[in-house]
This record gives structure tokens, C-alpha cells and sequence, in this order.
């Protein structure tokens, strides 16, 4: 197989991926696209937004176009790390023997659906840390892989905060994305309306199996970069931290702490596979615009002055990268001078 | 392997691109620096005679093909070319990409597609401009240059000066010769000098007068005859050195930036206005006499402060929660703190910028006074933001450094023993201590005299309770009244 054919199987497939989503799924097609672009990244994504529009559905729909073990947990204040990782409970055999056996809990499926995870302990939220980074999880000493892909997909709303447990930022900078999920727009709530309420059953179809999702994985970071964007990402990663000599104004003003290197690579990997769906063989300075917002929104934290301001994190980034950009062109493409 | 030519002649094209129009630029840079060198050479042309027009236009010349060469063999970089043709085609970094990707032996398969794909879109490319013009800065200002120099080719040559300075030699021996005659004419011809237009009037006249007493001959106490044979001999012994002091002294007073703006300072800081609400929940009262609502009001008005970047919050929220344990002393003994470190932090502030020359100057003054070397009390300026009096200056404390203000205000000397008998109008007090060693006589009356007008200023200023007015003024009477 050539790797334009690769390619051309790729794009197909996140096409095909993408349509079996919309059957259910009204609206939100840059929601998708980067939940779809989480997935191949081999990331994990975080969705918020107000009840009802659609998030859990939105994940239930995907596990349903993809071959892969599916589960889901609902997260509440009584929830404890078993009853995500398993537990080891004690079984008698025949001969009257007792002994331990490793029950796996939920975390051991493909695609995770943690549903209002800050509605649970940190001490529950943590038990998510190691097998969203590492891909294991330690049960009793012992170190057990997670299958392969494993995707965590986790929901919050940012209303009804009373009793809530807001994620810590170790474990937000383990979601490679950070989506918004806003209202519909009128025509997509008529269709919301007409497709929900008329008998009209909908079938998905499963278009992707695992190692399919794994293959693809690999073509994607075969994907090259070119040296000026990916100093376009660093710069932007960069200008996040207001200590950095080269911050723009609105950085010191409003940031205490910028992106992780996680950011960065989020940045990169995800631009990696916009490039990719789109057919494209290489990675722009576009995408990396693109692809800013879902990536360092949960990765910059405001300093007080930005949160008594209520200052909007997807506009700084934006102006954060506007910033880098013009920085890049100022040094590199000035010629005439 | 693809052979990635197409991209190469690409960048090689807009390579080319930018050559000629860094040509352009620097030539039109170059054309305006030879047009000025070009009136130069004109603007002289008596002496280069005929070679005057021609080494103009030479040198116009030159400086259009300079400019033009070093703008053409200026290096673009291969990578830099790549991203100008990215850009204008809309090729999403494509050839950039694959022209740095094709040379690297750790390139993955893909980057074969990349080039493929690269090549394909640059070929179907219809070849055209795309580096803009850009006119330099200079060009704007050709014009002038070009036309001074056709005025100066067509017009006359410019008279040029002979180089030969003026003879001064003749006033001098004038002078000399009138120095050298008679004596008694000396001073009438200094009367003759012209007048200094800027000299102000009234120096004039005191010039006048502090001359007026030697006469118009010359007497046996003429100093003037010592120096006449002298440098000094020709400057008038006036007293203007003496003026030129005073004039320095208005100066200063003119330049509004280095006086203290004490009244923008004062009501524009949110610290002073929470010192006042302080005060006026105070006012007085005893700590189980003032509202504990007001009392959490300010304290939180505080902690709201100390958030933004103060070291008081912490006092605040402990004053907050004494508060809500019903220990309202508590509260009020941390209020205390946290005012002292607002008011230490705004005077900090305000030290920095507005206050500067009140205290410094005055630092200096009384260095000289300790080493001897000061005036009397009729030196000392206590004008405003000299910063020795209260609620002025940089201390720490609202009515400054006691030690600070003993030091260096004479009116601040200890006071002791009884009121000499004699006259009671202009009695001088029994110094001791610190006082006595100054030299100084004060009028008793005068001084008090002077504290009272403060004390009637600051009662108006601070917001004093009524009560405690009557009080401090009967305090004052008794004063007055020894």
C-alpha cells in the first residue's frame, strides 16, 4: 500500500467516522472533529457544557461507530477509586481453597465515558491519573496494561458548581483537549427537535475497529513538521508564561501560571491529524491556530486580575497567538528592509 | 526518490523576486543619499569649476547602482524563500516543509507523498509577482534633493565666505586707551554701558541704589582702582551675583514637577480614603461603642485592598474573624496593624515620585546646621512639602519623625525655664539643651503665632471631632497667654 493509498484510507475512515456521529449528533461539527482528532491523537478529551446538549450522547455515539469495549461510569461525591479500577475479591474453588481474583473495574474498556467527573472526591479523580498517562493502572501492588486504545472521555458542567470538586490541574493537563460545548443554533434545534421526537429509528454503524484505530495512530506522526511551525508552537506555548521574556502584554497582565510542554505536544499531535483528515501531508501554521483553543484553555490558569476581570481564556489565547505570530513574521519574513 | 526541481526553480524564482525589488529599494535609497551628496558638490561649484556638474551626476549615479547591487546580492535564504511562496500561493506550508524534509535522512514514507503532492500543486502554479514594492522612507523626501540640486546646476555659483574672522583687535585698543586715561571718567563711561534688555526692573533699581552710595568720582575707598590693571578691573562691581541667587530660587519655584503634589496624592489613594472612614468610625467612640457593621465593612474594605497586593490582609481577616467572635477590641487592635502597614506601603508610594526635593533638600540643611556651617532661622523655609511638619513628608508616622522634626526645625528646640522679666512684646526664651547651642532667639510670640495658624489648618483638615476642637484651641489660648 502507497502512503497516499494510507492516507486516502484515513481520511475516508475519519469521514466515515465523522457522518456516522452526525446521524445522531446535530450541530456542533467542530465538537466532533476534535473529539475525533483526540481520539487519533491518542489523547484523551474533556467536554463541557450545560446539561442537555448532548455531550454523553455525542461519546455514546462514537463508541457505537467504533468496535471497541465501551464503558461508562457516573461520577458522584460516594464514588471511590475501586469502583473505577476493580478490586480484588476472594473466590473459593472446588477444593474449598480460598483465594484472591483480580476484578477489573470499568477503567479496563477502550473508550471510558466519565460522566460529570467533577462531581466526584479528588481522591476517585486520581484514580483516573496513572492509566490516563501511562496506560496501567497498580491494583494491589501489582501493574495492570489497559487495553489498547484506551480513551478517556470525561464530561463537566460549569454551572451548578455547589458540590463539585474542580479538577486539580495535574490532571487537566492530562486531557490533551478541552472542549466548549455551546448552545445549538436555530435551525439545528428544529432538526434536534424533528430528529428526537418523530419514530425515526437510527442505526450506527461500526466503521473502525482497535488496531485500525492503532495503525492510524502511527501513520499520524509520520506526519513531518516544518522547522518554523514548530516554532510557531513553541512560541505559542512559550508566550503562555508571563515570566518568559518574549510574553506579550496581555500574558503578564492576566496569567499566573502557562501550558505545560503537554500543551505543545497536544498542540502538535492534534494539528498532526487536522492535517491528515484533510488530506494534507504536512502540518501548518493554520492548524496550529486552529487547534490553540481546545489545546491550552485548560492549561492556562488566570492570575487574580484575569479572574476579577471574568476574562474570556479562548480569547487571550487567541490574542496570545496572534501575538507569537506576528513575533514569527517580524523576524523571519521581513525582507525588504 | 522525488526529485523535488520544481520546488527548487519555485524558490529560485521568488529568490529572484526578491533580489530586484531589494535592488529597487536600496537604488531608491542610494538615489536620494547621492542627490544630497550632489548638492553639496554644487553648492560649492566656484572652486571644482567645470567638474562640478559632472562629479554631481557621478555621484547620483553611483550611489543609484550601489544601492541597487547591494539590495540584488543580498543573501535570501532558501527556507525564508519557501515561506514567501507558501504564503502568497496558499500552499499551507507544503514546499517549505518538503524542501527541509527531503534532505533529511530520517525522513519518514510520508514525506515522499509530501513531496509528490508539493510538486503537483507548484506546477499547476501559473507563475506571477508576488513579493510587493515597498518605497523606502527617503523616497518621500527625494524631491527636495532633486530639486536643490537642478536649482544650483542652473543658477549662479554661491558666493562663499572668505574664511577671514573678524577684526576685534581695534575695540579692544579703544578700550585700553580709555582704561589708561582718566580715572574720573571711568565710572561714567560703565553708566554709559547699554542696558541688558532681560534684565528685570526691579534689579535694576537695586543695582541702582547699591551704587548710588559710592558717588559719581571715584573715592579713596574705590576699590575698582586695585583691579585696574586687571581682567577684573572691566567688570562692574555689582551686586548681581548676589540677585542671581535669589532669581535661582524663583526658577525653581516655577518648575511645578519637582513641588509635591500633596493634594492629587491625598485624595486620589484609596488607602487615605480608608484611613479616613477609620477615623470617622472611631471618632472617639470606645471600641464597645462602634457599630460592628461598620467595623466589617471597612475590615472587609481592607481585605479587599490586601488582596490586590497588600501585606494587611492577613490582619484584616484576623480583625474579621475576632470580629465574628464578638471581640470587637480585637478587631479594632488589627485594623490598627493593618492601617499602619497600608499607610507605611502609600507612603512608600508616595516617597518615590511626588516628595522628591522636600526632605532631601531639607537632609541637606540640617547637615549643615550640625556641622556650623548653617544660617540662623531666617534661612529655614517652611514652605510645603518641606516635609518636617505634620502630616507632610515621607515619615511613616502621620505627623512624621518627632526626632526627625526636633532635629531639624529650630522652632522645635526644648523649651525650658520661666519668661525673663523686662519686655513682654518680644521676649526671648531661656534656651537650654539644643536650643541654646544653636545660636538662635526666637520671638515667643512670633512662633506660637505661627503653630497656631497650623493647628487652625490641620483642625480643618482632619477632620478633628467637634469636641476635641474646643479643646485643642483652649490649649492654644493657654498658650498664647503666658
Amino acid at each position: 500500500m502507497t502512503q497516499e493509498e494510507r492516507v486516502r484510507d484515513f481520511v475516508t475512515a475519519f469521514e466515515r467516522l465523522r457522518s456516522e456521529v452526525e446521524k445522531v449528533i446535530v450541530g456542533h461539527r467542530d465538537i466532533i472533529n476534535h473529539v475525533l482528532i483526540g481520539m487519533f491523537a491518542g489523547g484523551h478529551v474533556l467536554l463541557e457544557g450545560a446539561p442537555g446538549l448532548g455531550k454523553t450522547l455525542l461519546i455514546k455515539t462514537l463508541a457505537e461507530g467504533l468496535e471497541l469495549s465501551f464503558s461508562r461510569v457516573q461520577f458522584t461525591p460516594d464514588l471511590m477509586p475501586a469502583d473505577i479500577i476493580g478490586t480484588n475479591i476472594i473466590l473459593e474453588d472446588a477444593g474449598g481453597r480460598k483465594h484472591f481474583q483480580f476484578q477489573p473495574g470499568p477503567i479496563f474498556g477502550h473508550i471510558l465515558l466519565a460522566d460529570e467527573i467533577n462531581r466526584a472526591t479528588p481522591k476517585t479523580q486520581s484514580a483516573l491519573l496513572e492509566g490516563m498517562q501511562e496506560g496501567f493502572v497498580t491494583v494491589g501492588g501489582a501493574s495492570r496494561p489497559l487495553p489498547s486504545p484506551f480513551f478517556v472521555l470525561a464530561t463537566q458542567n460549569p454551572i451548578e458548581m455547589e458540590g463539585t470538586y474542580p479538577l486539580p490541574e495535574a490532571q487537566l493537563d492530562r486531557f490533551l483537549f478541552k472542549l466548549r460545548v455551546r448552545y445549538p443554533a436555530v435551525e439545528e434545534l428544529n432538526a434536534i427537535i424533528d430528529r428526537t421526537t418523530q419514530v425515526r429509528p437510527v442505526t450506527v454503524e461500526r466503521v473502525m475497529t482497535g488496531p485500525t484505530v492503532l495503525a492510524f495512530r502511527d501513520l499520524i506522526r509520520e506526519v513531518p513538521i516544518a522547522s518554523h511551525v514548530r516554532d510557531f508552537a513553541s512560541t505559542i506555548v512559550m508566550a503562555t508564561h508571563p515570566e518568559w521574556t518574549g510574553a506579550p502584554e496581555v500574558t503578564r497582565r492576566f496569567i499566573r501560571y502557562g501550558a505545560s510542554p503537554r500543551g505543545a505536544q497536544a498542540l502538535v499531535l492534534g494539528a498532526k491529524v487536522l492535517a491528515l483528515s484533510e488530506g494534507r501531508y504536512n502540518v501548518s501554521a493554520d492548524d496550529l491556530r486552529t487547534l490553540s483553543a481546545p489545546a491550552l484553555r485548560h492549561r492556562v490558569i488566570l492570575n487574580f486580575e484575569g479572574e476579577a476581570e471574568a476574562v474570556d481564556v479562548d480569547t487571550l489565547v487567541s490574542e496570545i497567538v496572534d501575538k507569537a505570530q506576528a513575533t514569527m513574521v517580524e523576524g523571519k519574513e521581513a525582507f525588504l528592509r | 526518490m522525488t526529485d523535488p526541481g520544481a520546488l527548487d526553480r519555485l524558490v529560485q524564482r521568488i529568490t529572484m523576486q526578491v533580489r530586484w525589488r531589494r535592488a529597487e529599494y536600496h537604488a531608491l535609497r542610494g538615489l536620494f543619499y547621492g542627490a544630497v551628496l550632489a548638492v553639496l558638490l554644487l553648492a560649492v561649484k566656484t572652486p571644482l569649476g567645470f567638474w562640478a556638474l559632472p562629479s554631481a551626476g557621478a555621484v547620483v549615479l553611483l550611489g543609484v547602482v550601489g544601492g541597487a547591487l547591494w539590495g540584488f546580492f543580498q543573501r535570501v535564504p532558501a527556507t525564508d524563500a519557501a515561506r514567501l511562496a507558501d504564503g502568497a500561493f496558499g500552499l499551507q506550508d507544503r514546499v517549505a516543509t518538503a524542501l527541509e524534509w527531503a534532505g533529511r535522512p530520517d525522513r519518514p514514507p510520508l514525506v515522499e507523498a509530501l513531496l509528490a503532492d508539493a510538486i503537483a500543486r507548484v506546477d499547476a502554479l501559473a507563475p506571477r509577482q508576488i513579493i510587493r514594492r515597498l518605497i523606502p522612507r527617503e523616497a518621500r523626501w527625494l524631491p527636495i534633493p532633486a530639486l536643490l540640486a537642478l536649482t544650483l546646476a542652473v543658477s549662479p555659483p554661491l558666493p562663499l565666505p572668505s574664511g577671514r574672522l573678524p577684526d576685534l583687535s581695534a575695540g579692544t585698543e579703544t578700550a585700553e586707551t580709555r582704561e589708561r586715561g582718566d580715572m574720573a571718567t571711568m565710572d561714567q563711561d560703565r553708566r554709559q554701558v547699554p542696558k541688558d534688555a532681560l534684565k528685570r526692573q526691579a534689579f535694576e533699581e537695586r543695582d541702582f541704589n547699591q551704587r548710588g552710595g559710592t558717588g559719581a568720582s571715584p573715592t579713596g575707598g574705590d576699590l575698582s582702582a586695585i583691579f585696574k590693571d586687571t581682567s577684573l578691573g572691566n567688570q562692574r562691581p555689582d551686586f548681581n551675583s548676589f540677585l542671581k541667587k535669589g532669581d535661582e530660587r524663583l526658577k525653581l519655584l516655577e518648575q511645578v514637577d519637582r513641588l509635591p503634589d500633596l493634594q492629587s496624592d491625598f485624595t486620589q489613594s484609596q488607602y487615605k480614603m480608608v484611613f479616613r472612614k477609620s477615623k470617622a468610625l472611631k471618632s472617639g467612640l470606645r471600641p464597645d461603642q462602634i457599630s460592628p457593621q461598620k467595623l466589617r465593612e471597612l475590615l472587609e474594605e481592607m481585605e479587599r485592598l490586601g488582596r490586590k497586593g497588600g501585606s494587611w490582609g492577613n490582619d484584616a481577616a484576623e480583625g474579621l474573624d475576632a470580629l465574628e467572635g464578638g471581640q470587637p477590641d480585637k478587631a479594632l487592635e488589627a485594623m490598627e496593624k493593618a492601617l499602619n502597614k497600608m499607610r507605611a506601603m502609600d507612603e512608600q508610594g508616595r516617597g518615590g515620585k511626588n516628595l522628591r526635593g522636600g526632605r532631601e533638600n531639607d537632609s541637606g540643611a540640617s547637615r549643615d546646621r550640625r556641622s556650623g556651617s548653617g544660617g540662623g532661622p531666617d534661612e529655614q523655609d517652611f514652605g510645603e512639602g518641606e516635609g518636617l511638619l505634620p502630616g507632610k513628608g515621607k515619615s511613616g508616622s502621620p505627623k512624621g519623625e518627632a526626632s526627625q522634626r526636633l532635629r531639624a526645625s529650630p522652632y522645635d528646640v526644648g523649651v525650658e525655664g520661666e519668661s525673663r522679666k523686662g519686655r513682654k512684646d518680644g521676649y526671648d526664651t531661656n534656651m537650654t539643651g539644643r536650643g541654646g547651642k544653636m545660636g538662635s532667639r526666637l520671638s515667643y510670640l512670633g512662633v506660637i503665632g505661627q503653630y497656631r495658624k497650623m493647628m487652625e489648618d490641620a483642625i480643618a483638615r482632619e477632620q478633628v471631632p467637634r469636641d476635641f476642637q474646643g479643646q485643642i484651641k483652649d490649649y492654644f489660648q493657654s498658650l498664647d497667654e503666658r
